[in-house]
């Protein structure tokens, strides 16, 4: 199908102001819980504060104005929360780039129906540990981390706004040559604009108060359409200024991506003494294996007597972190959650990711954006 | 001083065993380091059985499978084959190198392509030397011996 650009905003004032951009997104969630075109709504909430984010499931179209605005300090996957537990829902679903990449990796392992959701996509420039965001706020921005009420992250900054309604900023670059800023595993991201959702949504090119939508698939097209009828969005046509812009961002982002991908998969690499020395602190959670958005077999291998050491040791890393990997980096979508929950810090998704493009590079396969099963599971002779 | 590498060979049923069995009844000699494992087919193997071997203390895994298009089971060795790619990138990040690795196809015909591989690999696995994984845990009741 052939892309199309638009500009999208809520009609409804309360979602207009609330929302991010229009909040245009919010308003789609709206008509397909009032149409009952869903069962329910899987988003974001916030929690205690700007760095806590709880996956949520809206059922009453009343409680959507509660998920609007951005949450870029709680990085959390929805894939496996909807192939473990809501898997027979008809589910509408706001998604990252990586969430749309699990989602469609699981897809294609019958572990979601894809008739059964809508992807509604989120550009993503990536996200920030809620640790990380706290220390580079009390550091670099001299605040209280506890006093920031809002973060969004517009033109390569990060912005922060305080009660009293005072904005400050600093360019993730400068944090990031620091150690801080984003997550390393969304510095190194190439998939800014979830294409492979239904929609991608965001507001790169975007007039301010309006969301640039990007139509992928024919149901989002339906969407889109079904909402501006119902009178739940106002739509326009986006200039050509505004789609070069959109696009020179998206490059620009890109380029920058593969910058870091060259740094951290091959200038910064650990080398095999190192990796030694990380697998030694391995203790044997299995929460890297937990958090995979990939991972969902109900038997797991790892906890086969044949592959086990006595307990109290180290596992060696061929047997755990190996197995593992001979399982699944093929297919890893570099979403960074085994490293975020290792609690010995092990530098989990960078040997991942290194491995992942080895097999990209061979097959041309790539995760969560090919159509198709990875090569490795075909039974064509070839 | 080296002692006598260890050399895991896997070998599917129909084709490579058959290929060790032509070889030892015509009295071919080759290398008494593989310790030869029978599968039915080289498309049961998966990576973890490669990686298991390494970590019990192997020097050296082969694996045999048939020709391509011969395969007992149609196409289990096109699935192997496309496995055994994967494990030759996996290995090396682990601190093992790729040349302790090695597959091959042969018939069972093939006692000589089959003896010529065994003294082609043990001597690759005795130039490299015993694999000494900076790892430091080695069962320490291997069960290669």
């Amino acid at each position: 199908m052939e892309s199309q650009f638009l500009l999208a905003k809520a009609k409804d004032d309360e979602l207009a102001v609330r929302g991010e951009c229009g909040g245009a997104v919010s308003a789609l969630f709206k008509y397909l819980l009032d149409q009952d075109l869903v069962d329910g709504v899987l988003t974001l909430t916030r929690g205690e504060d700007i760095y806590d984010g709880i996956p949520t499931l809206v059922e009453d179209s009343e409680d959507i104005i509660s998920t609007c605005g951005s949450l870029h300090c709680a990085p959390t996957m929805f894939g496996d929360l909807i192939s473990k537990h809501l898997s027979d829902m008809r589910l509408a679903v706001s998604v990252k780039p990586c969430d749309a990449m699990a989602i469609k990796e699981l897809e294609k392992r019958h572990q979601i129906n894809e008739n059964l959701i809508y992807k509604v996509g989120l550009n993503c420039g990536g996200s920030l540990m809620p640790i990380t965001a706290q220390k580079m706020i009390e550091v670099f921005y001299d605040v209280d981390p506890s006093e920031v009420v809002k973060e969004e992250i517009d033109k390569g900054k990060f912005i922060i706004e305080l009660a009293d309604g005072t904005h400050k900023s600093i360019e993730i670059d400068e944090l990031e040559e620091k150690g801080f800023g984003r997550r390393i595993n969304c510095q190194r991201c190439e998939l800014k604009i979830p294409r492979n959702a239904d929609l991608a949504s965001g507001n790169w090119g975007a007039e301010p108060g309006w969301t640039f939508i990007e139509v992928i698939t024919e149901k989002g097209k339906k969407l889109l359409d079904g909402a501006k009828k119902g009178g739940y969005i106002e739509v326009k046509t986006p200039s050509e200024k505004a789609i070069i812009i959109r696009g020179k961002i998206e490059n620009a982002m890109i380029k920058l991506a593969q910058k870091y991908q060259e740094k951290y998969l091959e200038e910064n690499y650990p080398n095999i003494e190192n990796w030694d020395e990380y697998w030694n602190h391995c203790i044997k959670c299995y929460a890297c294996r937990d958090a995979c958005s990939l991972c969902y077999c109900k038997e797991c291998d790892l906890e086969k007597e044949f592959y086990n050491d006595e307990d109290g040791v180290v596992p060696d890393p061929l047997t755990f972190q190996g197995v593992r990997m001979s399982h699944v980096y093929f297919s890893c979508i570099n979403c960074g959650q085994c490293e975020d929950v290792c609690p010995m810090e092990i530098p989990l998704a960078v040997i991942f990711h290194r491995m992942q493009k080895k097999y990209r590079d061979k097959t041309g396969f790539i995760p969560g954006v090919s159509e198709e099963l990875p090569p490795l599971f075909s039974p064509e002779k070839e | 001083m080296f002692s006598e590498p260890k050399i895991l060979g896997f070998c599917c049923n129909w084709c490579c065993y058959g290929g060790a069995d032509t070889a030892g009844t015509a009295r071919m000699q080759y290398p008494p380091n593989v310790r030869v494992l029978r599968v039915m087919c080289s498309g049961r193997i998966n990576p973890a059985m490669v990686l298991k071997a390494f970590k019990e203390g192997a020097d050296g895994v082969f694996v045999g499978g048939c020709h391509m298009g011969d395969c007992h089971y149609d196409a289990g060795n096109y699935k192997w084959n496309r496995r055994a790619k994967l494990i030759e990138d996996l290995l090396p990040e682990f601190g093992i190198p790729k040349k302790r690795f090695r597959f091959e196809w042969i018939s069972a015909s093939e006692g000589e392509k089959f003896q010529k591989t065994m003294e082609e690999f043990t001597d690759t696995i005795k130039s490299l030397g015993p694999l000494h994984r900076s790892f430091p845990k080695m069962s320490n009741k291997s069960p290669m011996c």
